[in-house]
């Protein structure tokens, strides 16, 4: 029954629920029902009381078809009704709705009543179609009626209300807007207010005049201190004013002031040419001195002029050039130093890097054209580099060392500005003929004529412990490949220009600049000195050699028997590789005793089919250090210093014995006193041992002819190869 | 002692000290450098330990022969002979208790003393050397108390035989005297380079190393390195050792020598060379044992560089000791 009066939101349904309960309603009454029984009635009862709220709710439903749509009115039928409409609407403002309510409710409690009373007669057997019956009947169709007028004036009045709050809605929507608007506008306003608020002024920046010293300093008609004085705007615009009118008058003032600076710079333009125009005259003045200054040997002007350019010389040089030229004049007349180079170049080096700029952007360029040009060859950039790094300073100091004997030792002493390190280059310009000597090709050669002047100190790597990562950088593996170009870095030469490099044998010292130099300069030059001495003794020495001629001097003559049969037959020069190969060198080699800076020779003596072989090593400090001989016999089979305790007796003989075969000092015959004594010991050794060996039948080939007085001696049986001066015989040590 | 002269330096000689611990060897600079063989030998040894402790300058010629007694290093130098205390060396406080020199009859060369022997028995030392002469002197008294004559040439070598009362020498003149202590007299001598066996014409007569035990003699140099039975004066066997040997030894049942040529050699008695190990020096002039029983057993060999040998196993050479 609950789904029965089931209501939905949609009109027509409850349209068609209205329709269905006043039909069934219709089919209740009609049907009489007689059986039903009380509960049934009941049940009737609040159908209906149902059906009366339903009605009540849809009232307005029905009014609006009533009123808004015209075919349920047409359904209805008659044309009448609209008039009645109209009555009905005046009727309505007459009536209150509570007043309907209650007739409504009396409606339906009748109908109800007389539904009853119909009940009831059907039950006690009422036929169909009495009086009671019908009477009844008309009755409820009345009542009817009323209900549905009813009904329909709810309707209306339902229509009537929400035409009402449609109207009351259309207002409340105008008013809203308008208060919009108006927001909107306040909104506006405050906007514009805080705009102006923020507004800032240009003079704000101005640092103006304090106003104290704006009311003492203006005058009254700018300041005007009656407005000024309560009005700050006022006052800011006088103050305004008044840094105007100062700044005019400061304007005036730095005219007048560049007219005079100009005025004043014309005045000094002046004064300098007059100077300049002087100029001339004096130089004329002093060349006229200069026949003078001969004259009288007082070489201010030379003098004036090598202090003139040693102000450029970089450091180092300096101070090799107050030390070496102090030398000279206090110890060493034959000592001379002057500068060579380009003056104009150093003095470019040492200006102030204004200048230099320009070259740089120049150079800038240039190089951006350069490495477009070489761009895929990336060494030709390093090439470059590495020039730049090798740099020498563009002047040099010529040191001349004068030996007695008319031969010059020269130095070139180059300073590396990139590497910090001086290199000198040494020349010996002599009257002999060098290369009529073949062996003798080393001994004035530049590149090694100044090795090893100290111990180990051969020059070939860079004494600056820097310069190290600088060649990293620009790829250089050795200073050593470039010491033919550069000049040779010898410490000894890093001392005289006062620079001192810590490296790990000398920790101690503490010596830098000009006392470094003077501390090595006496020792040094000396060293030079008797370096070129004995080489060009060696010189000498080498021309006979290469003749055979071992030259002995009379004062050595003493030291060797007149009668020396055993002949040089070979000498000459051998390289450094060719020495490292020969198996008699090697033990010298495993001793340390012979370097790559060495000279080495060959020599050969003969007597007879006897043939020694012998390896010479000729340190760079000879005389200081004795050349080192290494022999072997080619004579019944060959016989070595290291098989032969005799040939190595022999060896011990030119070698070890340095101070018999020194000779006059300072030692310059040494080495052509070795050979004569290795002649000698030849001789004897080929005599004795044919003695020794007389198993052999035949004549003997080496007859005896020194005087020996034992032919053997020791354990291991040496010859007698100590020759005993005055007496003339052979003795053993 | 510069490079040079290092390079040119030969030992000659060397003697183990009565304690064992120190080696003491001459030089032909007439130096005598002493060893520390405990430092050598440690197993923190350096490079240091292998140079000597202390070095002085015994005699002005070389130092050909050293002999140790129970307490003293008694040096041969140039024609004289020194005497010195371990205890002082060791002290390192070189200083000769006395220094003798034989009768020579020669003036102009001092005639080099090439070996010495001692003979406990009579407490006496045999020198021999330059002149051709034994010289056996009383160690109590320091008298010369006899001279042996006989070779024709240089002394090379001495040894003596204690229990028969004999001194045998080898020399230049090639043969093997063997005098009577006691006498003063030749008893036999042996020309051994005129045996077939061992005669080696080409290289010379000599006889430069010598040494017996019981019945056997050992002799060697310019002929072949030999044994020799003593009693029936023959070579029993010949060694096929192409180099001139030096100094030679009975060790166990073998016999060690060096001598020209940088080897050691191990040779069996029968004749028959066991090994041939190499050492440093081009030629070897001397090789000794530390036979001491509380010290590790060393052999040392020294020869014509200024390194010295040492073997702690005798069959190959373990370090150097050098001057």
């Amino acid at each position: 029954m609950s789904s029965y009066f089931e209501y939905k939101e949609e009109s027509h349904v409850t349209r068609k629920n209205t329709l269905a309960s006043s039909k069934a309603l219709g089919l209740l009454l009609s049907s009489g029902l007689g059986t039903w029984q009380f509960g049934i009635k009941f049940v009737l009862v609040h159908v209906f009381s149902m059906a009366s709220e339903v009605l009540k709710k849809r009232k307005p439903k029905v009014l609006r078809s009533e009123a808004g749509t015209p075919e349920m009115k047409r359904n209805r039928g008659e044309g009448d009704q609209d008039l009645r409409t109209y009555n009905e609407e005046a009727v309505l403002d007459n009536r209150r709705p509570e007043q309907d309510y209650e007739q409504y409710k009396d409606k339906c409690d009748v109908i109800a009543k007389l539904m009853g009373e119909i009940q009831e007669l059907k039950a006690s057997g009422a036929k169909e179609g009495s009086v009671e019956l019908e009477e009844r009947r008309r009755e409820c169709c009345i009542h009817f009626v009323t209900l549905k007028k009813l009904n329909r004036l709810a309707h209306m009045r339902l229509k009537k209300a929400r035409d009402q709050t449609q109207d009351a809605k259309q207002r409340v929507d105008v008013l809203h807007l308008q208060l919009q608007n108006l927001l909107y506008e306040v909104m506006h306003l405050q906007k514009e207010i805080s705009k102006c608020l923020e507004f800032k002024s240009q003079h704000e920046e101005i640092d103006l005049v304090p106003t104290e010293e704006f009311f003492s300093d203006a005058p009254s008609d700018i300041s005007r201190p009656h407005l000024t004085k309560d009005d700050p705007h006022q006052l800011t615009l006088a103050r305004l004013d008044w840094e105007l009118e100062q700044r005019k008058r400061l304007a005036e003032q730095y005219k007048t002031s560049l007219a005079s600076k100009e005025k004043i710079l014309k005045g000094i333009e002046v004064k300098k040419e007059y100077l300049g125009s002087l100029r001339p005259g004096l130089q004329s003045i002093m060349q006229a001195s200069v026949p003078l200054q001969e004259y009288l040997s007082m070489p201010f002007e030379h003098v004036q002029k090598q202090a003139d350019v040693a102000r450029h010389l970089p450091p180092p040089l300096y101070v090799l050039l107050v030390q070496a030229s102090a030398y000279g004049q206090a110890c060493d007349k034959s000592l001379s130093v002057f500068i060579s180079g380009d003056v104009d170049e150093a003095k470019a080096l040492s200006k102030p890097p204004e200048d230099s700029q320009d070259d740089e952007s120049d150079s800038d360029a240039e190089e951006e054209q350069n490495t477009k040009r070489r761009r895929p060859t990336v060494g030709g950039q390093l090439d470059d580099k590495r020039k730049e790094m090798l740099k020498c300073h563009p002047l040099s100091l010529c040191v001349d060392l004068k030996c007695k004997d008319g031969n010059v030792l020269q130095l070139f002493f180059f300073y590396l500005m990139n590497l910090n390190i001086l290199t000198v280059k040494a020349r010996v310009s002599t009257g002999i003929h060098q290369s009529s000597v073949v062996s003798a090709g080393e001994l004035l050669n530049s590149d090694t004529l100044l090795n090893c002047l100290y111990t180990s100190d051969n020059g070939k790597e860079t004494p600056n412990p820097a310069n190290r990562y600088q060649f990293d950088k620009v790829g250089i593996v050795s200073f050593s490949d470039y010491v033919g170009d550069q000049g040779h870095p010898y410490l000894w030469v890093q001392s005289l220009g006062g620079l001192q490099f810590p490296s790990d044998n000398n920790p101690e010292s503490v010596l830098t600049g000009s006392k470094l130099s003077a501390s090595h300069m006496e020792h040094t030059m000396k060293l030079l000195r008797s370096r070129v001495q004995a080489r060009l003794a060696l010189h000498k020495q080498f021309m006979s050699l290469e003749k055979n001629i071992v030259p002995v001097s009379a004062e050595c003559q003493h030291l060797f028997p007149a009668k020396v049969i055993s002949r040089l037959t070979r000498w000459s020069a051998i390289t450094y590789q060719e020495f490292e190969e020969m198996p008699l060198a090697q033990h010298v080699l495993k001793a340390g005793l012979a370097q790559e800076t060495d000279l080495f020779f060959m020599a050969q003596v003969e007597r007879g089919t006897a043939c020694l072989q012998t390896v010479v090593v000729l340190n760079p400090r000879y005389p200081d250090v004795t050349p080192l001989f290494s022999l072997c016999l080619l004579w019944k089979g060959e016989r070595t210093g290291r098989t032969d305790d005799n040939l190595r007796a022999m060896e011990s003989e030119v070698n070890v014995f340095r101070t018999e075969l020194l000779g006059p000092r300072p030692g310059h015959q040494l080495l052509t006193n070795q050979l004569q004594r290795l002649c000698v010991c030849l001789d004897v050794y080929l005599e004795t041992e044919s003695q020794v060996c007389d198993g052999v039948e035949g004549p003997r080939e080496f007859p005896r002819e020194k005087m020996c007085l034992r032919t053997a001696r020791g354990p291991n049986r040496l010859k007698p190869f100590k020759y005993n001066h005055p007496q003339g015989f052979f003795s053993h040590r | 002692m510069g490079p040079i002269e290092l390079l040119h330096m030969s030992v000659f000689s060397q003697r183990f000290s009565p304690c064992g611990r120190f080696l003491a060897a001459g030089n032909n600079y007439g130096e005598i450098a002493l060893f520390s063989l405990t430092a050598a030998l440690s197993p923190e040894a350096t490079n240091l330990s292998q140079k000597p402790v202390l070095t002085f300058t015994a005699h002005e010629g070389p130092v050909y022969s050293l002999l140790s007694t129970d307490s003293q290093l008694l040096s041969a130098g140039n024609g004289e002979i020194s005497c010195w205390n371990w205890s002082d060396l060791i002290k390192r406080n070189p200083k000769a208790i006395w220094t003798r020199r034989p009768n020579y009859k020669t003036s102009l060369e001092i005639p080099e003393i090439n070996a010495m022997a001692l003979s406990p028995k009579d407490n006496s030392l045999i020198v021999g050397g330059g002149d051709n002469n034994i010289y056996i002197m009383d160690l109590e008294s320091g008298v010369f108390k006899s001279v042996l004559e006989g070779h024709s040439d240089y002394i090379h070598c001495l040894t003596v035989r204690e229990r028969e009362g004999e001194i045998l020498s080898g020399g230049e003149d090639g043969a093997v005297r063997i005098w009577d202590s006691r006498t003063a007299q030749p008893v036999h001598c042996i020309e051994v380079y005129k045996y077939q066996e061992c005669a080696r014409p080409q290289l010379g007569r000599w006889i430069s190393c010598l040494t017996t035990d019981s019945d056997w003699l050992l002799c060697g140099g310019g002929p072949s390195l030999s044994l020799w039975h003593l009693r029936s004066m023959s070579p029993t066997s010949v060694f096929p050792i192409s180099g001139c040997q030096r100094q030679a030894m009975f060790y166990q049942d073998m016999i060690l020598s060096t001598g020209e040529g940088p080897y050691l050699y191990h040779s069996l008695l029968g004749g028959k060379v066991k090994a041939q190990i190499p050492c440093t020096s081009p030629s070897l002039n001397t090789l000794a044992l530390n036979v001491h029983p509380s010290e590790p057993r060393v052999l040392t060999l020294g020869g014509s560089s200024d390194h010295i040998d040492v073997f702690t196993n005798l069959s190959y050479r373990a370090f150097s000791l050098c001057f």
